[in-house]
């Protein structure tokens, strides 16, 4: 033993420190291998400037998004300090509150629930489709219909409000809700009557998705009742390109047939 | 000499070692960034996130230019009866508190459709950009709901008869495209409710009601 500590000491120090530092390159090298399966390394090459592609426009829309409601501030105070008639501007300045409640660009605050969807930690079954197993665009326009008929008044997933324009679809294991990228885990975030809980827990279109996902798939869902929830505004353009207002509102739609 | 070579050659060593590591790492940051997407998913994700920044950027000119408006009238003395006004318009429009009108698509639906088969429609339809929909009478806002089994579907308590028609507005092309591409919505509920047929009729003028409803909340408050 001691024979061998002998011969160990009598060992260069940078034969040692090269030893420590190629065991290391070593176990870099095939981390990286490993990490690399053969149909990734052939995407890679394609995949990479989309992803910095994707997280610079993601930058920038988190910018444009904080422009947006810094300018709608500022609008709003410059509205409400307008001169003139002050009984006419204040008139209307109730309005445009309204409207804009209505719309959706004003974030609100008050009773609700929160209920956070993941993906199931389950296996697969052998002839099962892997994305029963996570939660899609289907799921979350269910929760958020069965939030409506419970009594929900304004919802929001992830950050991202639902408003009359909202899209949901699946992209990959992720998905785009008016056009921003969202990933799992989702929070969707409900604005109601202090009984929305209660009111959902006792809806049977709510207990069919308990069962037809969280049951039998393992689709995690979670709530939380919390003193207040808070609502964050849209942002987004509400100016539209193609609809106008109607001169007159008419009753019922009636479209008339090209040419 | 020899130590200088020793030390020249763990240098060496070192600095592949410290390049390893950095790729290391940055492909892992990457992969977590977009786990699970394809280099195609990547793709529609970039043309999303395009379009959506290119109508943020048209509502921050948009909301400059009302900006500048208010303060050139505040300096001058003069009143914003008509910026409040203009803006007041534009908000009800896009609230659905306003009936709208312009160029869209009526899709007439035949057959025993179910509210999900209804909803998904009306899904694709905000994803191609319509902007304005309504199922017969019914404006679509927050809240309504389409709902129901087979030739059983209601939209906010109403029962739906056969044939049922979405009206929309938006581009009519864009949305007609969406709808009926190959392995599109139509072509899904085809398979999967075969007795379902869905004519999608590009129009020129489409009319949807204002909403009845009350939009604003009765349990929430702005948030200061």
């Amino acid at each position: 033993m001691s024979a061998l500590m002998a011969r160990v000491r009598a060992i260069p120090s940078w034969q040692l420190t090269l030893f420590v530092a190629l065991l290391a390159l070593g176990f870099l090298v095939a981390a990286q291998l490993a990490t690399e399966a053969p149909r990734v390394r052939y995407t890679t090459q394609e995949r990479t400037p989309l992803v910095e592609t994707a997280g610079e426009l993601l930058a920038q829309q988190d910018a444009l998004k904080v422009a947006v409601l810094d300018l709608r501030a500022q609008i709003q105070e410059a509205e409400g300090a307008g001169t003139g008639s002050a009984a006419v501007v204040a008139e209307l300045n109730d309005q445009l509150q309204e409207a804009r409640i209505a719309a959706g660009l004003i974030a609100l605050t008050g009773t609700g629930i929160v209920l956070q969807l993941e993906d199931s930690l389950e296996p697969a079954a052998p002839d099962a489709n892997e994305g029963d197993y996570l939660v899609g665009s289907l799921d979350l326009r269910t929760v958020i219909e069965e939030l409506w008929t419970a009594g929900a008044e304004a919802i929001a997933i992830n950050g991202e409000r639902i408003t009359p324009t909202s899209a949901i679809i699946d992209i990959g294991p992720s998905v785009l809700v008016n056009s921003a990228y969202l990933a799992p885990p989702y929070q969707v975030t409900a604005l109601g009557p202090p009984d929305l809980y209660a009111r959902l827990s006792a809806s049977p279109g709510w207990v069919d998705f308990i069962i037809a996902r969280a049951q039998k798939y393992g689709i995690r869902v979670q709530f939380a009742e919390p003193e207040s929830v808070d609502i964050p505004a849209f942002v987004g353009t509400v100016t539209l390109r193609y609809a106008r207002p109607e001169a007159t509102s008419s009753p019922a739609p009636l479209s008339d047939p090209e040419g | 000499m020899h130590r200088r070579r020793n030390q020249l050659t763990i240098a060496a060593v070192a600095f592949v070692l410290g390049l390893l590591v950095i790729v290391q790492l940055r492909a892992q940051a990457g992969g977590a960034a977009f786990a699970g997407l394809s280099s195609q998913e990547l793709t529609v994700l970039v043309a999303n996130l395009n379009a959506r920044n290119d109508q943020l950027r048209r509502e921050v000119a948009t909301l400059e230019r009302e900006l500048a408006t208010l303060v050139q009238n505040e300096q001058r003395g003069d009143a914003s009866i008509d910026e409040l006004r203009a803006d007041l318009r534009r908000v009800r429009l896009y609230a659905r508190l306003d009936a709208a009108v312009g160029p869209g698509v009526t899709i007439t639906i035949r057959g025993p459709i179910d509210g999900s088969g209804v909803e998904a429609l009306v899904n694709e339809l905000r994803n191609a950009g319509a902007e304005a929909l309504a199922i017969e009478a019914i404006r679509l806002v927050p809240g309504v709901v389409v709902s129901g089994a087979p030739a059983d579907v209601s939209v906010d308590g109403l029962l739906l008869g056969d044939p049922l028609v979405i009206h929309a507005i938006g581009a009519p092309d864009k949305l007609t495209g969406s709808l009926t591409r190959s392995g599109g919505i139509i072509a899904q509920l085809a398979a999967t409710q075969p007795d379902v047929l869905v004519e999608v009729l590009p129009i020129d003028t489409v009319r949807v009601p204002a909403t009845d409803r009350d939009l604003v909340p009765e349990n929430g408050r702005p948030r200061l």
